[in-house]
């Protein structure tokens, strides 16, 4: 693939991976960082992309992995704040469509229930609820079998639907 | 996703129709724009680093055919080997076990306990496992501390180990030596008939004092002996 085009087409996933890095890191000025050193990578190692196969699903790779190398550790370290609440169980603003209140609460209840799932959870459900992505693209994403993804999937809904209970929206 | 779980109720739609969706902002589409593409490779650069790659693999591997120069003092010797199986778990992971296999351990190592140490709310306990260190069969404990620093306590026969005297340190009613090796640090003493060792990499001077204590909790709590 012409240098370009590799460009033109990686730049055309960009709001889906600024998007997948938010929830991933919890907090837009590493979710900035993330992507932007997604690009980086995804730039310098260009000549590894195989032309044929998914860019989409190589993308996300690299940013889950740069994820788990680089920003989890850190993650970890902020999970909680001082007062001992997560402080990424805070409602954040965001670009949620601005209709009836009801609406609202049951946006960001989902958001919230979401940012606490584990990261695998949080992932696969991402890629294959939220961006739509065949199941093997995501097993490639998450190096890991079909067979697991569907399970995680499974496992996923399984919590979130707790989690949801506890927040009273079904 | 054309592949649902049966049973889902709908949650995967609603993920898909109601959580929020972030877009990029305007700065980080600049800045991604303005990401560099890496530079073509000049062609003489592959076969250089090819040819640079096989020297080192060469140098690594007649390294590695040297044979091992130990050091000839007997307590730096055993407190080397025992670093090195300290090196080894921080590198590779320690099995982690709920209770600690005492006879299994015993019948492995060669190595009874009357009492062992098995973690408190300071330093909790990851594994254990026979080792063969310095010629000897003997026992290998990880702990790791609440700050993440993995604790290695090993008991080995000590033979005719003798602690070096000018490295003793006074810690409550015990006189161990501290021994640096490598960038670690280890607790080195002789308790009936074998010779433990405590590894961690505390060699901060204001981790002595932490250090210290660790050495306590095992020392007081441990009572090892050679079973053979």
């Amino acid at each position: 693939m012409a240098d370009g085009d590799f460009r033109r087409e990686a730049l055309g996933h960009l709001d889906a991976l600024y998007n997948f890095a938010v929830y991933l890191t919890r907090n837009p000025p590493d979710a900035d960082d993330l992507v932007q050193e997604t690009y980086l990578r995804a730039f310098r190692f260009s000549d590894r992309f195989q032309p044929g196969t998914h860019l989409r699903a190589w993308l996300f790779q690299i940013l889950r992995n740069t994820f788990l190398t680089f920003y989890r550790l850190r993650e970890r370290e902020a999970a909680l704040a001082e007062d001992g609440v997560p402080d990424w169980d805070v409602p954040m603003f965001h670009d949620a469509p601005d209709d009836d209140r009801g609406a609202m609460d049951a946006h960001t209840d989902l958001e919230r229930a979401m940012r606490r799932l584990p990261e695998e959870f949080r992932t696969v459900l991402l890629l294959a609820e939220v961006e739509g992505m065949p199941l093997e693209e995501v097993a490639r994403v998450m190096g890991c079998p079909v067979g697991t993804v569907k399970s995680r999937i499974f496992r996923a809904k399984e919590r979130l639907r707790v989690l949801l209970k506890d927040y009273g929206t079904r | 996703m054309t592949d649902r779980e049966p049973g889902d109720d709908g949650l995967g739609a609603r993920l898909a129709r109601d959580l929020p969706r972030y877009t990029a902002p305007p700065h980080v589409r600049r800045a991604v724009l303005e990401t560099p593409t890496a530079a073509p490779r000049p062609v003489w650069v592959t076969p250089l680093l090819s040819a640079a790659a096989t020297a080192l693999l060469l140098l690594l591997v007649g390294v590695g055919l040297l044979p091992p120069r130990a050091p000839a003092d007997p307590a730096r010797r055993l407190v080397g080997a025992v670093v090195t199986e300290h090196t080894r778990a921080l590198r590779w992971g320690v099995r982690h076990q709920e209770g600690l296999p005492a006879a299994w351990l015993t019948r492995e190592s060669g190595i009874g306990v009357q009492r062992i140490f098995t973690g408190d709310e300071r330093l909790g306990f990851v594994g254990a496992e026979p080792v063969y260190l310095d010629r000897e069969r003997g026992m290998a404990l990880h702990y790791r501390d609440v700050e993440g620093h993995l604790v290695t306590y090993v008991v080995l026969p000590a033979g005719t180990l003798t602690v070096p005297d000018r490295r003793r340190v006074q810690i409550d009613r015990f006189r161990p030596a501290l021994i640096r090796d490598d960038g670690f640090s280890a607790w080195l003493w002789r308790q009936g008939g074998v010779a433990c060792v405590i590894v961690a990499d505390m060699a901060a001077p204001d981790q002595l004092d932490r250090f210290k204590d660790y050495y306590l909790r095992v020392r007081l709590a441990t009572e090892p002996f050679p079973a053979e």
